[in-house]
């Protein structure tokens, strides 16, 4: 895959045979990765359930209703919180929440961490150094210590949210990429495009770039059910969406708890929700990394 | 080797000093703060909250503050709580025992589980009870720790009507009985998801083993199974199992944080989240140092083992 990325600005008509690509490419990964595909499904019932959740909901999710702690029935799927909210529709749009926040945090750090690694791999020496150093100082934390901290620092919602989250996600990813990115710059064809002259941001962007777009995606797809996990236990432990907002961490912390004995739903659907939705996306990535990567390929098929 | 850990040592304060001078920062640069907080409580005065915010310092310039607050932290005194004015040394001493108890045990437990499950997978390869323990390792690496932990605190009292909760927490230099009792709840929670990670390294790495030629050899001069499996396929992969636990250990550590809030435990999580809730900065700063340094010296003490445990290293050394 990466050598026909690599030959792309050679090839000149293509436009037919790589949407067959793209189809041989699907059903093959439907037949060699079949928990893979289960887990595309579910991830799109999910996004489906939250990109409508204002079609699917019942009730609004933050406004009180007279039903009580109700049991799950006709009114109410998933049955309702003390304040008579209705977890269906909570659920819905904390997947909104969820998503959103591990998406954007997700693709901040990629992309900033794949800059990062291109700019330090590339000129190396005291660039690399500099850069590798910065993203150490964030690595000495644990994930939630410093989101913790920096929530602290930037205040409460969504917007804070993302940053914090995708701050912890940055440097492991250009760490990793960063590796690649040695790899890559040692090849010829690195070589080669600097003795005709492209200037850097060419030669890091049109020929490395297409080279660790595998990797970006493997890292991507691993960082995300992190990154979620990561919301969720921030808004458990009440520093995460503001008080009242549907998001499955929040609504599983609290209530959930003190009512199990009589409530268990208002715990059981949205954990539910979240572990399915986490689980979706580990079973997701490791098939990409099967599919994709291909150094670690041999050590899964012996 | 000593020069090494020499340098690695002496790296450890600077990244703590440059990581200091930024959380100080961002934590400086903060909207609202303490002294609003703890007057907003009594009834708003802006006489008041101006008052209150000269006596705690915090109308001083930036890096006034950041020079006072680091020549005490070198001393290991991190001033003051902001919300109540106690000291801070005291408080972080007795949060320190139960976040480390927690921690040693939830690596113990990872390591015990994660290789039991690994050498099981891999024995055995593709085979029903492979998979069953793959999907296994997935599920506890899907279950968010707080849910799982939620459950285990709920679901005894739903169909026992027993729970892992107490009311009082007891030290563990107390009582150690009836501190692992409560203890071993949270541990078994957080271990969940990274036993399932040292399954995965352990797996593959002893299946990586099982077709290199010393095994071959082993298997030709008529060793048994038994003492192939354990001798030469699973003590080389136990090293890349130990940097897996070593690696593990910042996210142990930050589980522990809701692992304490969950299970009432008196830890440096506990103080961390009291400290963010009160946009305590004072508090936040020192307890995410603390846990820096933790991190660092663990690392340190992962690689040097790593570079003992390895013959090729050792002798290099």
């Amino acid at each position: 895959m990466s050598s026909d990325s690599a030959l792309g600005e050679l090839v000149i008509a293509e436009a037919r045979p790589r949407t067959w690509r793209g189809v041989s490419w699907l059903l093959r990964f439907i037949r060699t990765q079949p928990l893979g595909a289960a887990a595309v499904v579910v991830i799109v019932v999910i996004g489906l359930g939250a990109i409508f959740a204002p079609l699917l909901r019942t009730t609004d999710p933050v406004e009180f209703g007279r039903d009580v702690l109700a049991a799950p029935g006709g009114d109410h799927w998933f049955g309702t919180t003390r304040q008579g909210r209705d977890v269906y529709s909570r659920v819905l749009y904390g997947g909104r929440v969820s998503l959103l926040i591990g998406i954007e945090a997700v693709a901040i750090s990629i992309l900033g961490g794949t800059v990062l690694a291109l700019i330090a791999g590339y000129f190396k020496g005291v660039v690399d150094g500099i850069v590798m150093r910065i993203a150490d100082l964030v690595l000495i934390f644990p994930g939630i210590v410093l989101a913790l901290a920096i929530s602290t620092a930037f205040g409460r919602g969504l917007g804070s949210l993302t940053v914090a989250v995708a701050i912890i996600f940055t440097p492991a990813a250009a760490r990793v990429i960063r590796g690649a990115v040695l790899q890559e710059s040692a090849m010829a064809y690195v070589a080669a495009a600097q003795v005709i002259g492209a200037s850097p941001p060419r030669i890091m962007f049109r020929h490395i770039l297409p080279n660790i777009l595998p990797l970006m995606i493997v890292m991507a797809s691993a960082a995300l059910p992190a990154a979620i996990l990561t919301e969720a236990g921030l808004s458990f432990l009440g520093v995460g969406v503001a008080v009242g907002e549907p998001s499955w961490g929040a609504d599983l912390s609290g209530d959930s708890r003190q009512y199990f004995v009589q409530a268990w739903w208002i715990a059981v659907f949205p954990g539910a929700a979240l572990s399915l939705t986490v689980l979706a996306f580990n079973l997701l990535g490791d098939s990409l990394r099967d599919v994709l990567d291909p150094r670690l390929r041999g050590s899964k098929l012996r | 080797m000593s020069n090494y850990v020499l340098r690695r040592l002496v790296l450890i304060p600077a990244t703590l000093l440059v990581a200091s001078l930024v959380l100080f920062w961002l934590l400086f640069s903060q909207p609202g703060n303490a002294a609003i907080l703890r007057v907003g409580s009594l009834g708003s005065c802006d006489e008041c909250v101006k008052n209150l915010e000269q006596r705690l310092g915090l109308d001083d310039p930036f890096l006034v503050q950041y020079a006072h607050w680091l020549g005490h932290a070198v001393q290991g005194d991190f001033g003051q709580s902001l919300q109540n004015g106690q000291d801070i040394r005291p408080r972080i001493r007795r949060a320190l025992l139960p976040t480390v108890e927690l921690a040693i045990l939830t690596t113990l437990l990872s390591a015990v589980i994660g290789s039991a499950v690994g050498i099981i997978s891999a024995v055995r390869p593709n085979s029903v009870v492979d998979y069953f323990l793959r999907f296994v390792s997935i599920l506890g690496l899907s279950i968010p720790q707080f849910w799982l932990a939620t459950l285990i605190v709920v679901l005894p009292q739903v169909w026992w009507g027993w729970t892992p909760l107490r009311r009082d927490y007891v030290d563990v230099t107390d009582n150690p009985m009836e501190n692992l009792r409560l203890m071993i709840w949270p541990a078994l929670a957080l271990a969940a998801g990274s036993s399932a990670y040292v399954a995965r390294i352990v797996r593959s790495s002893m299946l990586e083993a099982l077709s290199s030629d010393y095994v071959r050899t082993a298997r030709a001069k008529g060793l048994r199974e038994r003492i192939v499996v354990l001798r030469h396929v699973f003590r080389p992969s136990l090293i890349t199992a130990f940097t897996v636990i070593g690696l593990q250990f910042g996210f142990i550590l930050g589980g522990s944080v809701i692992m304490e809030s969950i299970f009432g435990i008196p830890g440096l999580g506990q103080l961390l989240l009291s400290g963010v809730i009160f946009q305590d900065y004072p508090v936040v700063l020192a307890v995410t140092m603390v846990f820096g340094a933790g991190f660092l010296l663990i690392s340190l003490f992962v690689d040097v083992m790593y570079a003992y445990l390895d013959p090729r290293l050792r002798r290099q050394a």
